[in-house]
C-alpha cells in the first residue's frame, strides 16, 4: 500500500515540529545530566540519537498503515506485547533488583513501554462501537476491557515495574470513561478504586515500594534512602531559583546527590539548570503537545481514530504530569520516565510510534 | 455521549472539555509548586544544594620543630594517614561504622565515643576516628571507599620524636584534646581532634609550636568524596624552638641510666643553660603522638615505677651528704668553723640519748672541713650543724634556691623542703627539736630535694656564689628563620662569699674526686679535673621494706673554670661514689675529652 501523496500534505507539522522541540530539549539536556558519568555523555546521547533514527522509520511504517486497519490487527500486536512482558519475567536481565529489559540481538528493550500504545490501539478496536452509537458502558460490558488493561499491568507491576503498571491502568480507565460509563459502573469503579489500594499494599507491593510511599507521605522517615532522594530532587529544582544555575553547571545532579538524574529524575536536572523560566518552557511545549493531541481525536475521521489519538495524549499528559510531581515532592517515587525528555531508547521509540499513530489518523481524517 | 460536528471537523464532545480543563488544572498545580520551591523558597534550597555540595576542611599546621644546640632536629612532623567520619554524608549509618570496624582494629565502641565527643557540632564537620593508620589500613579503606561513604582519610602531620623515649620527660608529648580542656578558657580557639602540648616543652611552649591552621573550601560529591578544592588558605607552621640541650650527653646520660630509676640534669652554671635532662623510666613520646590505645596510656599510667613522673623536677629524696656542702659554706661564711677547725670523729656521735652514726665505723680521728668534705665525715658535720642550728641551715639553702622551685621552664616542678623552726611550728605546732638538726645537718630527716634543686647547689659554688635559673630553651625561631625570641640568662643567687669560703668548699669538692681517700675518686679523669660531692640518701622504703639507699652525687667540671655543672640521682642505687659518680664522670668525659676527640678527626678530616 502506497501513502497517497495528498496525504503527505495533511500531515500535523505542529505535532511534529512540537515533538522535535521536545526532543532537541531532551537531546540537549541530556548531555549536561549525563556529563558527570564516569563514560561521559557520547555513548549515551549516540544511543538516543541511533532510537530516535529508528523511531523515524518505526513512524514511516505506520504511516504506511491504515490505523483501522493496526487497530483491526491489534489482537496480534496485544499477544506478541503480552509474550514479551511474559518472556521479561522468564528470561528478563535484572538492574538494580528489577527485571524490566529483555536483550534481543544484543539491544536491551524494554517491553513494558512498548505495551502502552498496544493497550490503546486494542482497546480503541474493541470500543470503538460503543462509543459510536454512544452506549455507556455498564458492569458487565467492562470485564471484558478490565481484563485486557489488569493482565499485562499486573505482570509488568510484578517485574517490578509500578510506574509503567500505573500509566496503563490509568490510561486504560481514561479510555473507559471516555468512551462512556453508566451509572452503575461508576459506582462499582469507585468501590474498586476504594478497595483495590488495600489489596495492592498487603499482596502487591514489595517492602521497597511500600517505603517509597511511606517517604512520600513523611520525608523524613526514611532520611538516608527514598526519603533522602525525594528531598534531594526537591533541593535540586527549588535551587534553580528563577533562571536555573545554567547549563552544565547543576550540582546536585553531577555530585550524584541524585540517582537516575538522566531517566526517571531528569526534570531535577532542568529544574536546577534553567530554574523556574525553563520549566514554564517546557511545561508548555508539552501543554501544547497534548492540546494538540486531543485536537487529533477531536478532527478524528472516527471513533477508532478518536479514541487512540485520546489515549495517547493521556498516556503524554500522566506520564509528564506524574514526573514532574515526583521530581518536586508532589508523588511518590515510581518509575515514569519523562515523554522526549527522559534517557532510555524503549520509552523513546513509544513516544515516537505514538506520534507515527496521531499523525496517521491526522491524515486520514478526510478518508471516506 | 453525542458526537456532532461543529466548525467544519472539530467534534464537540464534554469529554474533551473535562479532559482539557484537566490538563489545565495540573499545569496550575506544577506552577505554584515551582513557585513554591524555586522563588519562595528558592534561596533557602540553593543554600541546601551549597550545603551538599561544600565541606570546609581544616589543613593542620605542622608544628614546630625542635632542635638541639647544634641545630640536630629533636622533634619535627611527619606525615600520617588520619580517618574522618562527616556525619552528614553517611548514608547508612550501620553500614558505614561496621564496614570501619571489620577493615581497621578499631572497636565500634571507641568510634560511638568519639562521635559523642563531637555532639556539639555541626553534621558536616568531620570527626577523627583513628589517627595515623597504617599503609595496609589505607589501602583496604580506599579499596572499600564504595561502601563506606562519610569516611575520609586526611593525611595531616603528626608529630615524631626522633629520639622517642631519650628525651621523653624533657621535650614531653602531644596529644588529642580531651573534652575537659576543651571546656577550658585557655583551649578557646581549639577543636575536638586538634593536638596540643600535654607534657613538657610541648606543654610549656605551646603557644609558639602551635601553628595556625589553614582551611580548605572543597566540593565533594554524594559519598563525601572530594572533587576539587574551591579555596585554600595556607596553614601557618609553628615556630621552631632551639634548647640549650646537647644530644650527645643527653644521649650518654639516657645510656647510663638504663635499666635504672632516676634523674640527672646537667647545666652550664654561666648561664643555667640546660645542657641534659634525663629522667628514668622513661615512656614513648611517638605512642602518645598516634594517638595512644587505652591499652598503652593504663599500661604507663598504673606503671608502678611511675614512668609519667619527671624525676629531676618532681621527684623528691633526702639530699644526704652533698647537703653538707649547705653547712659548710654557712659555718664558713660565719667564721664559726675555718681552715684549722677539727672534729674529733670516732664512728658516733651521742646526742640526746642516742648516738649518730658516722658512715665510717672506725672514724676519721681528728677531721678538719676538708678531709670533712673529701671524705665526707658525718660527724664534722653533726658538731657543725648543731652550731649552726638549723634555722641558718635554712637560710642558706634559701639562698641557693634549695627547697624552692628553681623555675625551670617544664611545667609541673615541684619545690622542696629545708625545715625551719618556723616551719615546723606552722606545719605541726610543735617547737623545733635540737636532735633534728643532726640529722638535718647531713642531709637526712625533714630535708627533700630535687635534682634540679641540687645542680642549682653544684652550680652555685662552682660559680662563686651565682647561679641561674636552669632553662632549656634558648631562642624562638620563626619559619622564616626570624629570631622571636631569646632567654637572656635568669639570676636566682646573686652574693657575695667569703674568698676562704669559696676556696675551702672548691678545694673540698675537687679532693672528693681527685684525692686518693676521696669519697669519688673512682670516678676520677686523666685530663680534666672534676669537683663533686657524693651523697647516700636513706630511702623511707615503699610499705616499709627497704629497697636500698638512693645514691647521689653533684659535680661541676673543669674545678677550675667550671663550665658544666651536674646533678645525678640513682634511686635504689646504693652509695653516691658507684652509682651516680660514675654518670656524672661519663658526662664530663664526653664533654671535655670526647669532643677534643671529635675536633682533631674532623680537622683531619679537612686536611
Amino acid at each position: 500500500m502506497r501513502i497517497d501523496k495528498r496525504r503527505l500534505y495533511h500531515l500535523d507539522w505542529y505535532l511534529i515540529i512540537n515533538g522535535l522541540m521536545l526532543f532537541g530539549v531532551g537531546i540537549f539536556n541530556l548531555i549536561s545530566a549525563t556529563s558527570s558519568f564516569y563514560s561521559g555523555s557520547f555513548n549515551f546521547i549516540i544511543k538516543q540519537l541511533v532510537a530516535f533514527l529508528i523511531g523515524i522509520g518505526l513512524i514511516l511504517i505506520i504511516l504506511h498503515f491504515d490505523y483501522r486497519t493496526i487497530a483491526h490487527q491489534s489482537k496480534w500486536l496485544y499477544l506478541g506485547g503480552l509474550l514479551l512482558v511474559v518472556l521479561v519475567l522468564i528470561i528478563g536481565m535484572a538492574a538494580g533488583g528489577a527485571k524490566r529489559w529483555i536483550n534481543i540481538f544484543g539491544i536491551n528493550i524494554q517491553p513494558s513501554e512498548f505495551m502502552k500504545p498496544i493497550i490503546i490501539i486494542f482497546l480503541a478496536n474493541i470500543l470503538y462501537e460503543r462509543k459510536k452509537y454512544s452506549m455507556k458502558l455498564g458492569v458487565k460490558d467492562i470485564m471484558r476491557p478490565m481484563a485486557a488493561i489488569f493482565i499485562p499491568a499486573l505482570l509488568i507491576i510484578k517485574q517490578p515495574d509500578l510506574g509503567t503498571g500505573i500509566i496503563i491502568v490509568l490510561t486504560g480507565f481514561s479510555i473507559l470513561w471516555f468512551v462512556g460509563l453508566k451509572k452503575s459502573t461508576y459506582a462499582m469503579l469507585f468501590a474498586f478504586g476504594t478497595i483495590s489500594p488495600f489489596i495492592a499494599w498487603m499482596y502487591l507491593m514489595k517492602p521497597y515500594q511500600k517505603m517509597r510511599i511511606l517517604s512520600f507521605i513523611n520525608i523524613d522517615a526514611d532520611p538516608s534512602g527514598f526519603g533522602y532522594h525525594a528531598k534531594q530532587a526537591m533541593i535540586a529544582v527549588g535551587s534553580g531559583r528563577f533562571f536555573g544555575k545554567g547549563y552544565m553547571e547543576g550540582t546536585q545532579h553531577k555530585l550524584q546527590f541524585i540517582p537516575e538524574h538522566h531517566t526517571d529524575f531528569i526534570f531535577t536536572v532542568i529544574g536546577e539548570e534553567w530554574g523556574f523560566f525553563g520549566s514554564i518552557i517546557l511545561f508548555l511545549l508539552f501543554a501544547s503537545f497534548i492540546w494538540r493531541c486531543i485536537r487529533v481525536a477531536q478532527n478524528a475521521h472516527d471513533e477508532i481514530g478518536a479514541i487512540i489519538a485520546f489515549g495517547i495524549g493521556t498516556m503524554i499528559f500522566l506520564q509528564f504530569s506524574i514526573n514532574v510531581m515526583m521530581a518536586i515532592h508532589l508523588a511518590p517515587v515510581v518509575g515514569i520516565p519523562l515523554p522526549f525528555i527522559s534517557y532510555g531508547g524503549s520509552s523513546l521509540l513509544t513516544v515516537l510510534a505514538s506520534i507515527g499513530l496521531l499523525l496517521n489518523i491526522n491524515m486520514r481524517r478526510y478518508m471516506f | 455521549m453525542e458526537r456532532f460536528i461543529k466548525d467544519g471537523n472539530t467534534i464537540v464532545d464534554s469529554k474533551y472539555t473535562w479532559t482539557k480543563r484537566i490538563l489545565v488544572l495540573i499545569l496550575i498545580i506544577l506552577l505554584v509548586r515551582l513557585w513554591d520551591l524555586q522563588i519562595m523558597r528558592g534561596s533557602e534550597m540553593k543554600r541546601l544544594s551549597e550545603q551538599n555540595r561544600i565541606r570546609i576542611k581544616k589543613v593542620v599546621a605542622p608544628r614546630g620543630v625542635i632542635y638541639d644546640r647544634k641545630g640536630r632536629i629533636l622533634a619535627d612532623t611527619r606525615p600520617s594517614f588520619n580517618i574522618y567520619i562527616t556525619h552528614e554524608d553517611i548514608k547508612n549509618f550501620d553500614q558505614t561504622i561496621d564496614g570501619l570496624v571489620s577493615l581497621l582494629n578499631i572497636s565500634k565502641e571507641e568510634i560511638m565515643e568519639r562521635l559523642e565527643a563531637a555532639k556539639g557540632l555541626p553534621p558536616s564537620f568531620p570527626v577523627k576516628i583513628k589517627s595515623d593508620i597504617s599503609m595496609d589500613d589505607v589501602a583496604k579503606i580506599e579499596a572499600n571507599r564504595v561502601y563506606l561513604p562519610g569516611v575520609n582519610i586526611q593525611i595531616e602531620p603528626k608529630r615524631f620524636y626522633h629520639y622517642g623515649k631519650m628525651f621523653a620527660h624533657m621535650i614531653g608529648y602531644v596529644s588529642e584534646i580531651s573534652d575537659d580542656e576543651l571546656k577550658k578558657k585557655e583551649y578557646k580557639d581549639y577543636s575536638p581532634g586538634d593536638y596540643i602540648g600535654k607534657y613538657g616543652l610541648e606543654k610549656a611552649y605551646e603557644a609558639y609550636l602551635r601553628g595556625i591552621d589553614g582551611e580548605k573550601r572543597v566540593e565533594v560529591d554524594s559519598r563525601g568524596r572530594e572533587v576539587r578544592t574551591l579555596e585554600q588558605k595556607d596553614p601557618v607552621p609553628g615556630n621552631s624552638i632551639y634548647l640549650n640541650v646537647d644530644l650527645d650527653i643527653q644521649a650518654v646520660i639516657d645510656k647510663a641510666l638504663e635499666n635504672r630509676r632516676g634523674g640527672c640534669i646537667v647545666v652550664d652554671p654561666k648561664t643555667g643553660g640546660v645542657i641534659a635532662l634525663v629522667s628514668r623510666p622513661a615512656f614513648d613520646p611517638n605512642k602518645f603522638a598516634s594517638g595512644i590505645t587505652k591499652q598503652d596510656w593504663q599500661a604507663i599510667a598504673l606503671d608502678k615505677a611511675h614512668p609519667l613522673q619527671n624525676r629531676v623536677i618532681q621527684g623528691r629524696y633526702p639530699p644526704g651528704s652533698t647537703f653538707k656542702i649547705v653547712s659548710a659554706l654557712k659555718g664558713l661564711e660565719l667564721g664559726m668553723i675555718n681552715e684549722r677547725t677539727t672534729f674529733s670523729c670516732r664512728g658516733g656521735f651521742p646526742y640526746g640519748g642516742r648516738v649518730f652514726r658516722c658512715w665510717k665505723k672506725g672514724g676519721h680521728g681528728s677531721v678538719s672541713i676538708h678531709r670533712a668534705i673529701v671524705e665526707s665525715c658525718d660527724v664534722f658535720f653533726y658538731n657543725l650543724g648543731l652550731r649552726l642550728g638549723v634555722d641558718r641551715i635554712h637560710e642558706m639553702s634559701d639562698i641557693i634556691g634549695l627547697g624552692r622551685v628553681t623555675g625551670i621552664d617544664l611545667p609541673g616542678e615541684k619545690d622542696g623542703l629545708v625545715p625551719s623552726t618556723e616551719w615546723k611550728k606552722k606545719t605541726y605546732g610543735q617547737p623545733w627539736f635540737e636532735g633534728e638538726t643532726v640529722s638535718v645537718s647531713i642531709g637526712q630527716g625533714a630535708v627533700w630535694l630535687t635534682p634540679a634543686q641540687l645542680v642549682q647547689l653544684a652550680s652555685f659554688v662552682a660559680n662563686e656564689g651565682i647561679n641561674y635559673k636552669p632553662h632549656i630553651v634558648n631562642r624562638i625561631v620563626s619559619p622564616e628563620g626570624k629570631v622571636l625570641k631569646t632567654f637572656e640568662p635568669v639570676i636566682n643567687a646573686n652574693v657575695k662569699l667569703k674568698k676562704d669560703t669559696i676556696r675551702l668548699v672548691k678545694e673540698g669538692m675537687k679532693g672528693v674526686v681527685n684525692e686518693g681517700s676521696g669519697t669519688a675518686y673512682g670516678s676520677r679523669l686523666e685530663n680534666v679535673s672534676m669537683s663533686g660531692k657524693t651523697g647516700t640518701a636513706q630511702s623511707v622504703g615503699e610499705k616499709g621494706r627497704n629497697l636500698g639507699d638512693h645514691a647521689w652525687f653533684i659535680a661541676y667540671a673543669p674545678s677550675d673554670n667550671p663550665s658544666v655543672a651536674i646533678s645525678v640521682l640513682v634511686e635504689y642505687g646504693g652509695h653516691g661514689s658507684s652509682a651516680a659518680a660514675p654518670v656524672a664522670k661519663m658526662v664530663t668525659d664526653r664533654m671535655f675529652n670526647e669532643k677534643k676527640e671529635i675536633k682533631e678527626a674532623r680537622l683531619n678530616e679537612n686536611r
